[in-house]
């Protein structure tokens, strides 16, 4: 069953469309990864999901029940890591938690336990330290915490990976893959490595709409186009081979032969033919296709 | 109510770290000694500038002249201290995108709102009421005359202005994107009640005369019904702007 549910919504800021008719599915206990080029209106979907923004057409639901403009989103059950959270520096990680828990409404006798757990959870100290001198990575993690302080249903990160180091990315990709199970994350990113290591569900934004939609897996294997390269001793017997089989020639010493039936239907006629012109390939390697081939073709 | 007091205790909390409420106290205890002291001090500062060769005759101070002091630090002062620190109270919060995680907790935008008010009202009164002890305290000491009875009579109106400055600012700075507009919404009413303030039958009505007449009513030679239509008017100011700024942050993009 879809958690949140977007149907031919739209929004524009003055003249400028930045939704035509996105219609979006994110199904309970998946990671969801969304995926656009930057201003593609990815921050604005989530903002819309979250009640921050108001849609001019179309209708969100969370849960089966709809969502409106203004309504506390964490009272329904989502929790939000904006792109770049900031939060009050002259606050304690402890202060501002405890700030974000009573606005939640967690019983005051739970609050104190959670706050310390989730500290943990996200690896920041205990400690009478202000945010004030928080690296990017600190305040991520401090992102996160409040964004689960209330244990969520859903979580949605906008774009959480792209201000980190790779240490730091790694890191966070790690804990949002930890919360696979319990938690449903919507994760946008333009990042496709990040999407690829942990979602598995993906969803590609382009000019408003959503272009494909799905579990990775399906994706890539009914969009992107299975190939298989062969490698030659010399670029030479590379456009030999090509020739010979009437592909395109290429500056290196590698040939790409599309395999749309798969690796072995694809090779047996191909090494036959260069077997009768005495072409010896020396490498063979399937070639998958890649969510960003996809995207590529998606968004051309 | 109970978010508007947690986002207060979190005010509270804040502008007590940044050192404000020392900046504010401050300023408004060094009004408390000053405005006393320079009325009694100026003839001798006057005389000793003058020299030998001029003969000045000075009147002899009198509390008059201290509490006149007083409410010239106040009103020209110490009420632009609070328009400049909550000037960008809430415009630097829409800007940085701190209320983001609150409003999507369930802080509603009222209540940012209404918690800055409240804790800048709070702080005015307090410490107004304050620097006016200590002033009435010296004052006391030095000046003792009758020719201030009414010492009260000029505080009430004050305090009222100074709620309606922190409503303004607080509009403009719901309003406006920049952290100078809470101060430039306060310059700019300021601006059009001065220039109404030119207008003699519009005097009754424009709060600037709740400062402007500090003195007489101190003094018991006007009464403060003379301006009762400006205390309305500036009671009905005040809950305006603040039922504008509450208006436009529903309407900001967070």
């Amino acid at each position: 069953m879809a958690l949140v549910e977007l149907n031919h919504v739209t929004k524009s800021f003055g003249d400028q469309t930045v939704l035509a008719d996105l219609s979006l599915a994110v199904p309970e206990g998946s990671i969801y990864g969304f995926v656009g080029e930057n201003g593609a209106g990815k921050t604005t979907t989530m903002k819309l999901i979250l009640g921050l923004l108001q849609r001019d057409a179309g209708s969100i639901t969370f849960a089966g029940n709809p969502v409106h403009y203004g309504r506390a989103a964490a009272a329904s059950g989502i929790g939000y890591l904006p792109d770049v959270p900031e939060f009050y520096s002259e606050l304690t990680p402890t202060e501002y938690l405890r700030l974000c828990g009573q606005l939640t409404g967690i019983p005051h006798r739970e609050l104190g336990g959670r706050i310390t757990a989730m500290l943990e959870t996200v690896g920041l100290p205990n400690n009478r330290r202000r945010i004030r001198g928080f690296s990017r990575g600190m305040k991520q993690r401090l992102g996160v915490a409040q964004a689960l302080l209330a244990r969520p249903r859903l979580l949605i990160a906008d774009e959480p990976t792209s201000a980190l180091d790779p240490v730091g990315r790694r890191e966070f990709l790690d804990l949002l893959a930890s919360l696979r199970g319990t938690t449903t994350i919507l994760f946008s990113s333009h990042i496709l490595d990040d999407v690829a290591r942990i979602c598995d569900q993906v969803g590609i934004l382009h000019a408003g709409r959503l272009q494909v939609q799905g579990p990775l897996a399906q994706l890539l294997a009914a969009h992107g186009q299975a190939q298989v390269a062969l490698g030659f001793e010399t670029p030479a017997a590379a456009r030999q081979a090509a020739a010979a089989l009437g592909v395109a020639a290429r500056e290196s010493a590698t040939l790409l032969i599309p395999a749309p039936q798969g690796e072995t239907a694809a090779l047996r006629p191909v090494l036959a033919a260069l077997l009768a012109q005495d072409l010896v390939p020396v490498r063979v390697s399937p070639v998958r296709p890649s969510l960003e081939d996809l995207f590529m073709e998606v968004t051309q | 109510m109970t978010a508007t007091w947690i986002f207060l205790r979190k005010e509270a909390l804040t502008h007590w770290r940044r050192g404000r409420f020392l900046l504010i106290g401050l300023v408004f205890l060094l009004f408390a000694i000053e405005s006393p002291l320079m009325a009694r001090l100026t003839p001798e500062l006057l005389k000793s500038m003058g020299g030998s060769g001029i003969h000045i005759t000075l009147p002899t101070p009198t509390s008059v002249d201290s509490w006149t002091q007083f409410y010239k630090n106040i009103d020209q002062l110490g009420i632009f201290l609070f328009a400049i620190v909550w000037s960008g109270a809430i415009a630097a919060e829409v800007r940085r995108g701190t209320l983001v995680p609150l409003v999507t907790k369930g802080l509603p935008r009222y209540a940012v709102v209404l918690a800055k008010f409240a804790l800048a009202a709070c702080t005015w009164l307090v410490t107004l009421l304050a620097s006016f002890g200590l002033t009435w305290a010296y004052t006391a000491y030095y000046f003792k005359d009758a020719l201030t009875p009414h010492v009260w009579a000029g505080l009430w109106p004050l305090a009222l202005y100074g709620l309606m400055i922190i409503a303004i600012t607080l509009l403009g700075s719901a309003l406006a994107k920049s952290s100078f507009a809470g101060f430039l919404a306060v310059a700019a009413s300021v601006v059009v009640m001065g220039l109404g303030d030119m207008w003699r039958p519009l005097r009754r009505f424009n709060p600037l005369s709740l400062t402007t007449n500090a003195l007489p009513w101190v003094r018991g030679t006007k009464t403060l019904a003379s301006v009762a239509p400006a205390f309305a008017l500036t009671v009905a100011i005040t809950a305006g702007c603040l039922a504008l700024a509450i208006v436009a942050l529903n309407r900001r993009r967070l």
